[in-house]
């Protein structure tokens, strides 16, 4: 009776599926204009070019980092290690331009910003392989794995820089890559432009390579990617190599701006960074979204940062917003599924 | 209850009888005015192909759906069941063929799942235990009920159910295909419980695919095509080859269209296929445009054949040569590669990418041969995919179509139009036409011949063994994870293969002797 499941499946989703549709594909973006008018009529101070700047600025960062976890969620999976690995690289980095001195004395002298930021990247990328390694090899649950490592890796952190933070001169080469360039008269933000970069390779990679066809396919159903001949393992691991590589590149770019390589400074990029990727329209079970919505998520979390900023909410009670937007984006997510049984948007189809 | 015995001149009293049943899927007329009686103390048996609303029917008789209109009436009473606790408590049991079990809990604790004893707050046990051991002791089944369940075989898992039935104080047992996890041995035993259940009064509505079991259990059988109730008739009076017309509405050379096709050269050849206790020796060897049929009782190792000559399940030894020349095949990406392609049974669940478009679909297996530098070429995939939507005849509006909103039938055009892009020499068929109606069986059945007389060699895994007899040019029948025998197209017969499958012709056989019987 496959063909009466479907038929039903058909007549259910027509409507449902032009409403989903919409709502995935523009939902987010008319989300973020209002927001973005809204503040813009209700706060004065807003209007600033250089508010508009930070927010480009702010975003940036936590855009590269989501843009790795997108692929992650994409294949179905999920990577809690990136505010980790966000310290991570940035500690890295900063010790090696550094150098190491123990009790005053320079015991090794400090290296090019691009030689350690090479360093950085690939140390990321690595750690990013082999948590996909362990993930796919030993079939463990990515959540567990990727746990395990945001432990080990603010560990380190925290263990190399004894807790305080390894301060840093710029030199030119970090001065261009985290300060502003002009564009057509206007200064930009060089992270921004940076994260705009990631996000058209990112999209590249997604729909015009084998790879991104894979990650959607792992997403949508794995068996049957296993039984299309796709070696499934390898594109996870490359996957989780990609998010380790933007969530250090993050995290370099963090530290630059703060001329400071410290454990914190990751904090909560994890669950922005997933908040982002599922706002915008990327189904948590994967296969379905893209990286632009999430870029768009991105941006509504960082306007509604600089909203209650602007609209002098006291900064604590910032945490109470975000986490309801979270929750507000999972219920979205479901909803937009129809797997909310109680609001019966999608009957269950007849078996046999 | 000894209704029977004192009235055993007169007919007995309904017991059930459901009226005018519709039901109306969203597309589809599921069931069409279909009224069937049951007499307490019989054993009804429901017959009907794949599609013929069997199924339907039985969940609206246990409150799984709610009918659109018609009525029902149990022990004189009409009632509506509106969900299947209400059914369950007015006394009317189901037996799913995919058992309904928790196999971690013991006996007693699927016995009493959602109908557990207590005093205050905990659980009491000692009663339970007592009355599940008094249920099983009136099957004559010798269990500890502490036994956690999927310690049993399959036979005793089911006669468990049973005895949940039984603790239900059922008076309709619905069995739905009950035998087709069992062996001969447990089939035997499950028919002298169901004769029990009668004589004590228990009515037992019986749903199977094998004819025989009717012929040999059932008092009366209601046959049901395509949603319309057929025929209600004694099973006394009824011969094979009728039942068959009833249930099938044409003559079988009508539905199975076999073709005969000149054998090419050999293809395939597998030798001495090992896989832990799934498969054992096994060896035999294909044509092109050879149809091989793979008969057999569940659990005797058919898909696992399948899936490991594929590569999606390791083997520990074995040899396997295509076009003479032995290959490794470790994963479905080497099977690939050497021109094997796997259809699953679950087609959806295991060949389908439903939110991804249609051209999606049909070229990811072949999408490294598409993308010869970094990128695809848009281009042919476009032309490969149009080529394959013409090919397969698929009706859909465009290659961008996401292939959730596709029709079933349509769906399983799809997911053979990726294999066919894959330019197989050899297919295998899971179960090509399990849950699609007779119409769309017929065009499968067209397709398989005109694969083969394309000269691609095909392996076709199915139960039905109509299907089997009709569509095979040689059948190998598996039996406990072994070759059972293998029989020619003109002198295959049901009973041969029966006999096979259920390993009654190895007993004699010195090699097989110390096997045992399956369980």
């Amino acid at each position: 009776m496959s063909e009466i499941s479907s038929v039903e499946k058909r007549s259910r989703r027509s409507l449902g599926s032009l409403t989903s549709s919409f709502l995935r594909n523009t939902g987010p973006l008319w989300v973020f204009l209002v927001m973005f008018i809204t503040l813009w009529i209700l706060s004065p101070s807003f209007r600033t070019p250089t508010s508009i700047l930070l927010i480009g600025l702010e975003a940036a960062t936590i855009g590269i980092v989501a843009a790795g976890q997108t692929f992650v969620i994409l294949t179905g999976g999920i990577d809690l290690s990136v505010e980790a690995m966000v310290s991570f690289s940035g500690v890295v980095a900063a010790i090696l331009i550094a150098g190491t001195s123990i009790a005053g004395g320079q015991i090794a002298h400090g290296i090019p910003a691009w030689q350690a930021i090479v360093v950085a990247l690939a140390a990321g990328t690595l750690i990013g392989v082999i948590q996909g390694g362990l993930i796919t090899g030993l079939r463990m649950n990515p959540l567990i794995v990727t746990l395990g490592f945001r432990s080990m890796l603010l560990g380190i952190s925290l263990v190399w820089t004894r807790g305080a933070g390894i301060n840093i001169q710029k030199d030119r080469f970090l001065d261009v890559m985290t300060g502003f360039i002009n564009v057509a008269g206007s200064k930009v933000p060089m992270p921004f432009l940076l994260a705009l970069l990631i996000y058209g390779l990112a999209w590249f990679v997604l729909n015009q390579t084998k790879l991104g066809r894979y990650t959607y396919a792992i997403g949508g159903n794995e068996t049957a990617a296993r039984l299309s001949g796709i070696d499934v393992d390898r594109v996870k691991i490359t996957i989780y190599g990609i998010s380790g590589l933007l969530a250090a590149i993050g995290g370099v770019l963090v530290m630059g701006r703060l001329q400071s390589g410290a454990y914190q400074n990751g904090t909560n990029m994890t669950l922005i960074s997933v908040a982002a990727v599922v706002i915008g329209g990327t189904a948590l079970s994967g296969g379905i979204g893209g990286v632009w919505g999430t870029l768009i998520g991105v941006l509504i979390i960082r306007i509604v940062d600089a909203g209650l900023v602007y609209l002098s909410v006291p900064s604590n009670a910032k945490e109470i917003v975000i986490g309801a937007i979270i929750v507000i984006a999972v219920a979205l997510d479901v909803w937009r599924r129809g797997e909310i049984p109680w609001l019966r948007l999608r009957r269950r189809a007849p078996e046999g | 209850m000894s209704v029977t015995q004192a009235a055993a001149d007169d007919t007995p009293p309904p017991l059930l009888e459901a009226r005018a049943i519709t039901k109306r899927f969203p597309g589809v007329l599921a069931l069409s005015e279909v009224s069937i009686m049951v007499r307490q103390g019989e054993i009804h048996a429901l017959v009907g192909e794949n599609g013929a609303g069997k199924s339907t029917l039985m969940k609206i008789l246990s409150g799984v759906y709610a009918a659109d209109s018609g009525e029902i009436i149990f022990k004189g009473q009409p009632t509506h069941f509106a969900n299947t606790r209400q059914a369950q408590k007015a006394g009317i049991a189901t037996i799913y063929q995919e058992l309904n079990q928790v196999p971690q809990l013991s006996v007693t604790e699927n016995i009493f799942l959602g109908s557990e004893i207590a005093r205050g707050i905990a659980l009491d046990w000692p009663a339970m235990h007592q009355q599940a051991r008094a249920l099983l002791a009136r099957l004559h089944l010798d269990i500890d009920p502490r036994m956690p369940l999927h310690q049993l075989g399959v036979g005793h898992q089911q006669m468990v159910e049973v005895a949940k039935a039984l603790h239900q104080r059922a008076d309709l047992i619905i069995m739905d295909e009950p035998t087709s996890a069992l062996a001969t041995r447990e089939i035997d035993y499950l028919f002298t419980i169901a004769r029990q259940l009668r004589a004590s009064g228990v009515s037992v509505i019986y749903i199977s695919h094998h004819l025989d079991e009717i012929f040999g259990l059932c008092d009366r059988v209601t046959v049901l095509r395509d949603g319309r109730h057929i025929a209600t008739s004694p099973v006394a009076e009824l011969k094979i080859d009728r039942l068959i017309r009833l249930i099938v509405g044409r003559d079988l050379s009508e539905q199975l269209p076999k073709e005969q096709i000149e054998r090419g050269r050999e293809i395939l050849r597998v030798e001495e296929l090992n896989r832990g206790k799934t498969l054992r020796d096994i060896s035999f060897s294909i044509h092109a445009g050879e149809v091989l049929g793979i008969a057999g009782l569940v659990g005797a190792g058919r898909t696992e054949l399948a899936r490991a000559i594929f590569g999606a399940d390791p083997i520990d030894s074995g040899r396997i040569f295509v076009d003479g020349r032995q290959v490794s095949i470790r994963s479905p990406r080497d099977a690939i590669r050497h021109g094997i392609a796997l259809l699953t049974e679950d087609r959806k669940q295991q060949g389908l990418f439903l939110q991804l478009p249609l051209r999606e679909n049909i070229t990811m297996a072949v999408l490294e041969r598409l993308t010869p530098g970094p990128v695809t070429d848009r281009r042919k995939e476009i032309a490969l995919t149009q080529h394959f939507i013409d090919r397969m005849a698929i009706k859909a509006p465009s290659q961008r179509q996401l292939v959730m909103n596709l029709s079933g039938g349509t769906q399983q055009k799809v997911v053979l139009g990726k294999w066919m892009a894959t330019e197989p020499r050899v297919l295998i068929f899971d179960e090509p036409t399990r849950g699609i109606d007779v119409g769309a069986k017929v065009e499968i059945y067209k397709m398989i011949n005109q694969l083969a007389r394309q000269g691609i060699a095909i392996i076709m895994v199915s139960s039905e063994l109509l299907e089997i007899l009709g569509m095979s040019d040689r059948i190998l029948v598996m039996w406990n994870g072994q070759v059972g025998g293998v029989l020619n197209r003109a002198e295959a017969t049901e009973e041969k293969i029966m006999a096979y499958a259920t390993g009654s012709d190895h007993q004699a056989t010195p090699d097989n002797v110390s096997e045992g019987p399956p369980l």
